[in-house]
């Protein structure tokens, strides 16, 4: 397929059935609707796009401006590419970035962030500066030059859908309405824009919305109380609310990955797990009736950016094991048995004295090391000591090594770590570079 | 399910869990004393300077916990404070008035930290006593310096409070600005360079102890980026030649109030519902607390503590510790013991966690007029005695019913009530939400307001309509008995009654 520009490779994406014998469902067929195959990879391409081609037009015209948004995720991304093409800048306003990887690849993708600041620990309740009012504030200001997409407000967010998503489902049925359509809620723009296509068809459809469990997060979810806030949020657009967790959002997102080779990150896991837990009764129900049903849920992105959000939450998914000698291997008592210490005045003499003398590792932070340190150290830090513990170390086991550290507590265990590799004479810095201060012993500064 | 009582119920945690079981004794002090009366616990203050000081050892740090007197004017915390390690235990003091409490209570000038706005008289006493003054700008520098030179006072340690951490762009990531909340005190990060110009200049009077901030969110990210400047500009301070060894991170570490999350989340949820007006109002004359409702959209946001905190107090210090920081990566924690510096904290609401309540008579008790399931119940308190609701904590009291027990009675239940104050005012409620009680509560009984000491307790007392003032008793335990003396006359001996041990 050929085009001229990116943009025209947005929505048109598959409708893939599930297999039953993943979902168990016996008279639904359930298929998944993959957003997360638009050309920024996901569901937001599309609203993003509607959004911001009238503003786009116009600064190019103006000749320059920043787009703007509150999102902290796929509309984000999507604005930023989308602002890069136009040459104008993208800023991203936000609570809290939660996942790093979208931070990072935001970045790359050349848009600023603001964070707004934390709540306030001595409340004043007086206090009317709240910061979501100032952003709307400097939006408004007579020499903005902000374009703000407001994707909680703006009317083209839904349009996008009832345009595209909607009728691509339809028209991928063969004309027909499915029986059910499981959306997860943010902005509320996908399941307002599809439901509103599908009623249209056939007022019999039902729609689930799926929000946040109110302590859980979820991406691009939001909660019971948060779905409040969002001005495209009408209760009448679901027949039915219920909440997912994010441990229910992950089996989901890996049933998806590992038996239907969809790469699904968090939000379509929630979808899935959220349309099976919900179809599940309805489904018994159809038995000895004969009929079948259709059941439509959303793929809203791509798993790779979630990496950190699985790890804090199913480390054991992203498993494996360590190799080689480990100093947390060492218990308190093999430590104290097996390590030589050295006070503050021996270890003045051993370094003036010592034939050889011994090398001096300093295993602080190199700012830490830069500021400050013995005369004559290197500065290997603790993480790459680590690393080289297992992997091979720079010097010979011919070498008398004297190890600092803050308090003498890291280098104690390394010393016994050394000691047990077949390294005769590696000593720890009793009471650390704290110790050799409160002596008055020199240290240097860079 | 919307019918069910939206209880806020208190975190409450020994020994202040066995204070509020012995009713009868309670019942007489307030008998005694009337009401309102403020309760102390001084020994769960010592417990939780101890709870800090376990998260330094844990992390190998030196340097002090001060209390920041101004949370509590009491003089039996003080006091224990007083007796605790000195190498581990000082106060924070903000004005002369909390300086001269602080010295009378057994502070030594040397565990002194002089903060805030300070008047000549302020400084003069702070550095005759050889406090440590925390220098909020280059003007007082310069007065300090003056007065040091003029009355001929000795040098004085200075810690010098920064601000704007956000603005300083040197060191911040790439393409991202955590915007922070602006105070009105201390010195934007990038005017410093003429700060160390004046330290240098006035080196005869005085001699930099540290760095200082302090920020008003509960945003580990700030905070921890805060951290981590103050860390590298010691370093630069160093590389000045100044010798400084503390970095002092402020206060803002947070209480948990109400004990339940479910409870919590059950209830602000309402609150949206409320001010969507699809259920009945949670308070008195439909307030929002800062929402409001737009067209069928919650617009605002709520003006209030966050009630349920998983990670408070010494725990949310061990967290800020221990995430890594933004730009150097290593942990806080690594980062100060590494480049050599101690750790100053002054917390003040975490610090008097747990450590006292507020006793309120029940006066009268009657429906309101609209709704006949909700009562108003009058207390011999008003709204600046107990100021939780002044800074926007919502947790409900304890009824302790006159004859004990839970005053079992036919038809009582769970009941929503307005609590309202003895002012004859129309704005003085207790709080502005409508409480859920386990019962009706009847004249006599006691509503006991639990964890007030941090800002609650007397921070707004006052004497309008020459309503009485609370007294306030310092309560310990012994074998299993409550023993009291007034706040004025506890000393941290092992009896406060002055009996020998």
């Amino acid at each position: 397929m050929r085009y001229d520009n990116i943009t025209e490779a947005i929505g048109n994406t598959p409708l893939v059935r599930i297999d039953p014998a993943v979902h168990g469902l016996r008279h639904i067929d359930l298929y998944a609707k993959l957003e997360m195959l638009n050309p920024f990879g996901s569901v937001k391409d599309r609203p993003a796009w509607h959004m911001a081609r009238p503003h786009l037009q116009e600064a190019a015209a103006d000749g320059g401006g920043t787009v703007v948004e509150l999102s902290s995720g796929n509309t984000a991304k999507a604005l930023a590419l989308l602002a890069g093409m136009h040459g104008l800048r993208f800023k991203s306003v936000t609570n809290r970035m939660r996942v790093p990887e979208i931070k990072e690849l935001l970045l790359l993708l050349g848009a600023e962030i603001e964070e707004l600041p934390g709540q306030s620990e001595c409340l004043d309740p007086t206090d009317t500066d709240d910061p979501l009012t100032r952003f709307h504030q400097a939006l408004s200001e007579p020499d903005s030059t902000y374009l703000h997409t407001d994707q909680y407000f703006n009317p083209r967010n839904v349009e996008a859908h009832a345009a595209g998503t909607g009728p691509e489902i339809v028209k991928d049925l063969d004309g027909r309405v499915p029986d059910w359509f499981i959306a997860c809620v943010g902005t509320a723009g996908s399941s307002t824009g599809v439901a509103r296509v599908l009623r249209e068809h056939d007022p019999g459809v039902r729609v689930l919305g799926l929000v946040a469990d109110k302590a859980d997060f979820i991406p691009g979810i939001r909660t019971i109380d948060e779905v409040h806030q969002v001005g495209l949020f009408d209760p009448a657009t679901y027949d039915s609310l219920a909440s997912v967790t994010s441990q229910e959002a992950i089996d989901g997102m890996v049933t998806l990955i590992r038996r239907c080779g969809l790469l699904s990150g968090p939000t379509g896991g929630a979808a899935y797990q959220g349309a099976v837990r919900h179809l599940a009764s309805v489904d018994a129900g159809l038995t000895g009736t004969g009929s079948r049903r259709t059941a439509v849920f959303i793929v809203c992105d791509r798993a790779e950016s979630y990496l950190s959000y699985v790890r804090a939450r199913r480390p054991e998914l992203l498993g494996g094991t360590r190799r080689g000698h480990l100093v947390t291997s060492l218990t308190d008592s093999e430590v104290r048995a097996g390590a030589r210490v050295v006070g503050v005045d021996d270890a003045r003499r051993w370094m003036a004295e010592g034939d050889p003398r011994p090398l001096v590792v300093d295993l602080r932070g190199p700012h830490a090391y830069a500021a400050l340190h013995i005369e004559g150290s290197v500065n290997i830090v603790d993480e790459l000591f680590e690393e080289l513990v297992r992997t091979g170390l720079p010097f010979s086991k011919r070498t008398p090594v004297l190890l600092a550290c803050p308090v003498g507590e890291k280098s104690l265990r390394y010393a016994a770590l050394l000691a047990r590799m077949g390294h005769p004479d590696v000593r720890s810095l009793a009471g650390g570079v704290v110790a050799w201060r409160d002596a008055g012993a020199p240290l240097v500064r860079e | 399910m919307k019918d069910a009582p939206l209880y806020l119920r208190p975190r409450v945690e020994a020994p202040l869990a066995s204070l509020l079981r012995d009713a009868p004794f309670l019942h007489s002090l307030c008998d005694a004393l009337g009401s309102p009366l403020n309760v102390l616990l001084p020994e769960a203050v010592a417990e939780n300077a101890a709870r800090f000081r376990s998260v330094y050892r844990r992390h190998h740090l030196a340097g002090r916990v001060y209390f920041a007197h101004k949370a509590n004017r009491s003089s039996a915390l003080v006091r224990r404070l007083a007796a605790c390690d000195p190498a581990a235990v000082g106060v924070d003091v903000a004005s002369l008035g909390e300086l001269r409490h602080a010295l009378s209570c057994g502070f030594t000038g040397d565990r002194v930290m002089a903060t805030g706005p300070k008047d000549r008289e302020f400084l003069w006493l702070a550095a005759r006593v050889g406090a440590t003054v925390n220098l909020d700008s280059a003007g007082e520098l310069e007065r300090l310096a003056r007065l040091v030179r003029t009355h001929g006072l000795g040098r004085v340690d200075v810690l010098v409070r920064l601000s704007e951490f956000e603005s300083d762009d040197g060191h911040a990531g790439a393409g991202t600005r955590v915007l922070s909340r602006r105070s009105r005190f201390g010195t934007p990060v990038a005017g410093a360079d003429e700060l160390w110009d004046a330290l240098e200049r006035h080196g005869d009077a005085v001699e930099l102890a540290g760095l200082a901030y302090h920020l008003d969110t509960t945003g580990l990210e700030e905070k921890a980026r805060a951290l981590e400047r103050c860390v590298l500009l010691m370093d630069e301070c160093r590389a000045r030649g100044l010798r400084p060894r503390a970095v002092d991170i402020g206060g803002g570490f947070g209480v948990g109030y109400v004990a339940d999350a479910g409870e919590w989340e059950r209830w602000t949820t309402a609150l949206s519902e409320a001010v969507l007006g699809v259920r009945p109002p949670l308070t008195w004359r439909g307030h929002g607390y800062g929402l409001r409702n737009e067209g069928g959209t919650v617009r605002g946001t709520a003006a209030l503590y966050p009630a349920h905190r998983p990670v408070a107090g010494p725990g949310y210090l061990d967290a800020l510790l221990s995430r890594p920081a933004p730009v150097l990566g290593r942990p806080p924690a690594t980062l100060l013991l590494e480049h050599l510096n101690d750790l100053y904290v002054e917390p003040g609401r975490a610090l008097v966690d747990q450590c006292g309540l507020s006793l309120a008579r029940v006066l009268d008790v009657r429906p309101t007029g609209d709704d006949p399931t909700r009562h108003l119940v009058r207390l011999g308190m008003n709204a600046g005695d107990v100021s939780l609701e002044e800074h926007g904590v919502l947790v409900d009291p304890v009824l302790l019913p006159r004859g004990g027990g839970d005053g079992d009675r036919a038809g009582d239940g769970p009941v929503g009530v307005h609590l309202v104050g003895n002012l004859c005012l129309e704005a003085d409620l207790i709080t502005r939400r409508l409480v859920h009680l386990p019962r009706l509560p009847c004249a006599g009984d006691l509503l006991a307001f639990v964890n007030t000491a941090g800002y609650a307790m007397d921070f707004h007392a006052h004497h309008a309509q020459r309503q009485p003032a609370a007294r306030t008793v310092a309560v310990t335990e012994e074998d299993g008995a409550w023993r009291w003396c007034p706040d004025e006359d506890y000393w941290p001996l092992t009896d406060p009654q002055g009996v020998p041990s």
